[in-house]
């Protein structure tokens, strides 16, 4: 038996009292969910979710159209992000796979993104927006989990595209992300996967409660993923740079 | 619609099929049946078989179609040339069809938040593979599942359930026989939460009496058909089993 949460659904009533959060809504005073979610330590979490771009979030995207001005790149929404020639250095073709930062979401939810950093060949991979978090984890503990134990490089992205490089074991990456979706609601999360890397061959240490914030719950945060993850990241895209060159 | 000589639908408290005047036929539910769609649905509902994907928000097509204030929703309804004994020839739109996705259309335009996502379209795309009365409740149940699964935000959760008369009884969730034979039949579609009605249509004559006790019999049996909406939506997680995942 798995241990999971209670789960809510569409128009359900989650507090008698008047809560602001995302995906609710507040009516007569009363707090009620909007998407399919769970209730954990008095927290509704999205269990179903379409993704909102947000300003600072990090996001994975492909350059489909190159122009004078700029370039056109995916970023799994309902329209093309843009990046703008203006403020960046690097030059990008029709292709690319870029890491970059939302600058700018307009009314109508056109984005801008800055900060874009091509990213060398590798495995691209879609995951619903929901799971992001978990696949992340408190202070990206499951990602490092994943890095240590695959020795993959990971880049994920707040809109559900995740980019997997370097010389490590890419099967086990796809496998362990598979079960973080399947598992994603579940309670004890960095143990389950640690366990499971531990189970295909990998030495993973599993992070303690200290490393991971003093938090019980695991992988649950949305987490201020861009500080820690981030310095880390670049240190090894400098190394992928040199490699690819 | 029409009464048949000879034909008798209500005999002794009980209907064709055996069941009194309230019961709803056998209703299954699941949610998340497809792999490329966003959200999805498969119902169950009698003879009923129905499957629902659910695409969007995405790029609004043709772009003039688009609102910059809201998202718009499209939903199409088809029935399956073999959905019935009756000849329904190719599957694409037809007259009825046509009617069904509009109705169904306005039903959902109560709950979905469209302003969420403005010029973007929402497309509910609804097959119907057999066919043996309440179609369309049977499809907006499905269809209002499919939705929550794709994580679209809404109000509330759609129910949906057919009553009507026949043999001068009131009935709830009429078969193909009582709707082709019986003497009338009433479509409805209530919100969960707040019991607002966002789709009643009517074939046949009802009297006000009879209209207004057929609403109360809709609202109290829609009760039954959202508890196992829920009971779909919340079973795919509860059994610790589910991804949807893309590759």
């Amino acid at each position: 038996m798995i241990d999971t949460e209670k789960i809510i659904v569409p128009g359900e009533l989650i507090w008698e009292k008047e809560v602001r959060e995302p995906n609710t809504e507040v009516v007569n005073g009363k707090t009620y969910a909007t998407v399919l979610g769970m209730l954990r330590e008095d927290r509704f979490i999205p269990l179903e979710l379409v993704y909102k771009p947000k300003v600072g979030d990090n996001v994975i995207g492909i350059v489909t159209d190159v122009r004078h001005s700029g370039y056109s790149v995916d970023l799994n929404l309902a329209y093309d992000g843009f990046i703008n020639s203006k403020f960046t250095r690097v030059s990008f073709r029709k292709a690319d796979i870029i890491y970059g930062k939302i600058k700018f979401v307009d009314e109508v939810g056109g984005v801008d993104i800055t900060d874009a950093k091509r990213l060398p060949t590798g495995k691209l991979m879609k995951v619903p927006a929901s799971k992001v978090p978990r696949i992340i984890g408190k202070k990206s503990s499951m990602l490092n989990l994943i890095r240590d134990g695959s020795g993959c490089t990971i880049f994920v992205g707040n809109n559900g595209y995740i980019w997997i490089g370097g010389k490590g074991n890419l099967p086990l990456v796809l496998r362990t992300i598979k079960l973080i979706i399947e598992k994603a609601h579940t309670r004890g999360l960095t143990d389950t996967i640690a366990a499971y890397l531990r189970s295909q061959g990998a030495n993973v240490k599993v992070p303690t409660a200290e490393e991971r914030g003093g938090e019980q719950s695991q992988g649950f945060e949305e987490g201020p993923h861009q500080d820690a993850p981030r310095e880390k990241s670049e240190e090894k895209e400098k190394e992928l740079d040199i490699e690819e060159m | 619609m029409g009464k048949m000589p000879g034909i008798v639908l209500f005999k002794d408290g009980k209907r064709l099929d055996g069941r009194g005047p309230h019961d709803l036929r056998k209703l299954h539910i699941e949610a998340g049946v497809l792999e490329e769609a966003d959200g999805s649905a498969y119902v169950e509902w009698g003879g009923n078989k129905i499957i629902v994907g659910v695409y969007g928000p995405r790029e609004c097509i043709p772009k003039h179609f688009s609102d910059p204030y809201k998202a718009i929703l499209k939903v199409r309804y088809v029935m399956s040339p073999f959905a019935s004994a009756d000849d329904h020839g190719r599957s694409g739109p037809n007259r009825r069809s046509i009617e069904i996705s509009k109705v169904l259309k306005e039903a959902f335009e109560h709950v979905v938040l469209t302003n969420q996502f403005p010029r973007t379209q929402i497309e509910v795309y609804i097959e119907v593979l057999q066919a043996e009365g309440g179609t369309r409740v049977a499809s907006l149940t499905a269809a209002a599942v499919a939705l929550a699964d794709a994580g679209i935000p809404m109000r509330d959760i759609i129910s949906a359930v057919a009553v009507g008369k026949i043999d001068g009884t009131l009935v709830v969730d009429l078969g193909k026989n009582e709707d082709n034979f019986g003497e009338s039949d009433v479509p409805i579609a209530i919100t969960h939460r707040d019991k607002e009605i966002v789709l009643l249509q009517m074939d046949g004559l009802l009297t006000k009496e009879q209209l207004e006790e057929d609403i109360q019999a809709a609202i109290d049996a829609s009760e039954q058909v959202y508890q196992e909406q829920a009971r779909a939506l919340k079973n795919s997680y509860e059994k610790g089993e589910r991804g949807k995942l893309k590759m």
